[in-house]
């Protein structure tokens, strides 16, 4: 059932995303500083720190299916967030293994993997040519922004569904 | 053990990166259209899109009208002040206008590469990447968009369609507009010929067009005004897409190339019109039945 759940949040976010980019307030989204939300990520981030055990692995399998989607909706560049999102989650998971389940560690897991999918984003696209940004523009204008927005989206997220995420783990493994 | 299972990771990571190639491969070429799950997925997120949509404007319109009723006194005032311009305007507009169908009549020319029918939508989301300057609006094929197709708001140009689904379409706006997407356009000058260029990108520090191609010879002045001319294939000609506002000689010193302010605001954009040319697939008959009507 909470499966169910988190696609449904998923999908919230994802639509949430191309919303807040049309809705916010243009001098605030459009100044100079480039930001991105990767609210999906930092989502199924949670999801992987707190409802995955060490041997499961759906946080990865939505980060498959829900980067596909961001894709299609948003990009038009196939698999790109696809195998980012896959690849990120599933390196946080493995790292989650060395660092106790608290908010210090979730927030750091947090900015390591938006910083990193981001970065990943950046070397993809410039590879195929949709972007000729230097690596010093990028740093500055696009991936300090990106991290500070996204931190805050992580920092309002977290105590609404840090609880209920980690229930539901439990709730899952007991079966 | 371990092994076997270092040898299946490996496997994964292969496999994944064939499937990225491949999937980016598929996606970057210039389709015509988009396949058939890709439309599917586009109309059904924009249907659930929409949904969304609908109480955040109303919450973001009721908040900006008011804003605007603080201004209203002063608006009203230089409204007041244009308006008895406007009347002459309107029937000088008015008669050149009937003088220009005449004219076409006696020529036996119905068509002409400026007129166009608009297609009114709404923008439901933008492109949450800002690699990409894409927007999602709530009309599609069934409405008759089409890919390429211009995209303005009363303003000025915009952009144009990139992808169509069904019920729902991407727009490209002028600022993701690259060297594979140019627009024909002419420079309006005060007392002179218009001066053809072409549109072909878009420089992100100031935020304004390049207009390249222009002849070395021909004379621009900052504030002359750049219209679509209409010979690119898909545009109708005399959208307004901005006014000049510096012009440099190109590397090579061949050509000139002029830095267009657009007219449109593309960051703040809520209701689009789709126009659709209508000088290729004009029904003369139909348009004569306008006409007496």
């Amino acid at each position: 059932m909470s499966r169910y759940f988190i696609a449904l949040l998923c999908l919230f976010f994802l639509i949430m995303q191309g919303m807040a980019m049309s809705m916010l307030p243009a001098n605030l989204v459009y100044s100079d500083l480039l930001m991105t939300p990767h609210w999906i990520l930092i989502f199924l981030l949670i999801i992987a720190i707190f409802y995955d055990k060490d041997d499961t692995y759906n946080a990865v399998w939505y980060g498959l299916a829900f980067g596909l989607l961001i894709d299609v909706i948003y990009t038009g560049v196939l698999g790109v967030y696809m195998i980012t999102y896959t690849l990120i989650i599933y390196t946080v998971h493995g790292l989650n293994k060395w660092l106790h389940a608290n908010f210090f560690a979730a927030s750091l897991l947090a900015v390591v993997g938006v910083a990193l999918a981001d970065t990943m984003l950046y070397i993809i696209y410039s590879f195929v040519q949709i972007t000729s940004m230097t690596w010093g523009d990028y740093a500055l204008l696009r991936l300090l922004p990106t991290l500070a927005a996204n931190m805050i989206f992580f920092i309002i997220l977290y105590p609404l569904v840090k609880e209920k995420v980690y229930a539901w783990g439990e709730e899952v493994s007991n079966i | 053990m371990p092994s076997l299972f270092r040898r299946k990771r490996l496997m994964i990571v292969l496999v994944g990166f064939i499937v990225l190639v491949a999937l980016i491969g598929f996606s970057i070429r210039d389709r015509d259209s988009l396949s058939t799950p890709e439309k599917f997925l586009q109309d059904s997120v924009g249907w659930m899109q929409t949904i969304f949509h609908k109480p955040v404007s109303l919450v973001d319109n009721t908040i900006e009208n008011i804003q605007d009723m603080f201004g209203v006194y002063e608006q009203n005032e230089v409204l007041k002040a244009r308006l008895s311009e406007y009347k002459g305007v309107i029937q000088e507009n008015q008669r050149l206008r009937s003088e220009i169908g005449e004219l076409q009549q006696t020529l036996d020319k119905s068509d002409s590469l400026s007129d166009y029918s608009p297609v009114q939508a709404t923008v439901i989301a933008r492109s949450s990447d800002r690699w990409f300057e894409q927007m999602t609006i709530n009309k599609g094929e069934e409405h008759g968009v089409e890919k390429d197709m211009a995209v303005m708001t009363s303003d000025g140009l915009i952009g144009k369609i990139k992808s169509v689904g069904a019920f729902h379409s991407t727009v490209q706006l002028l600022s993701g507009f690259d060297r594979s997407n140019k627009i024909s356009a002419w420079v309006v000058r005060e007392d002179q010929d218009e001066a053809f260029g072409l549109i072909e990108g878009y420089d992100d520090e100031t935020g304004r067009l390049l207009l390249e191609e222009i002849k070395l010879d021909e004379e621009l002045k900052p504030g002359d005004t750049v219209i679509s001319s209409g010979l690119g294939g898909v545009f109708p000609s005399n959208l307004r897409i901005g006014t000049v506002e510096e012009v440099v000689n190109d590397q090579f010193g061949l050509t000139q190339t002029a830095y267009v302010e657009p007219f449109a605001d593309l960051f703040d954009i809520n209701h689009v019109m789709v126009v659709d040319r209508t000088a290729e697939t004009v029904d003369t008959g139909a348009e004569q039945e306008e006409e007496a009507s």
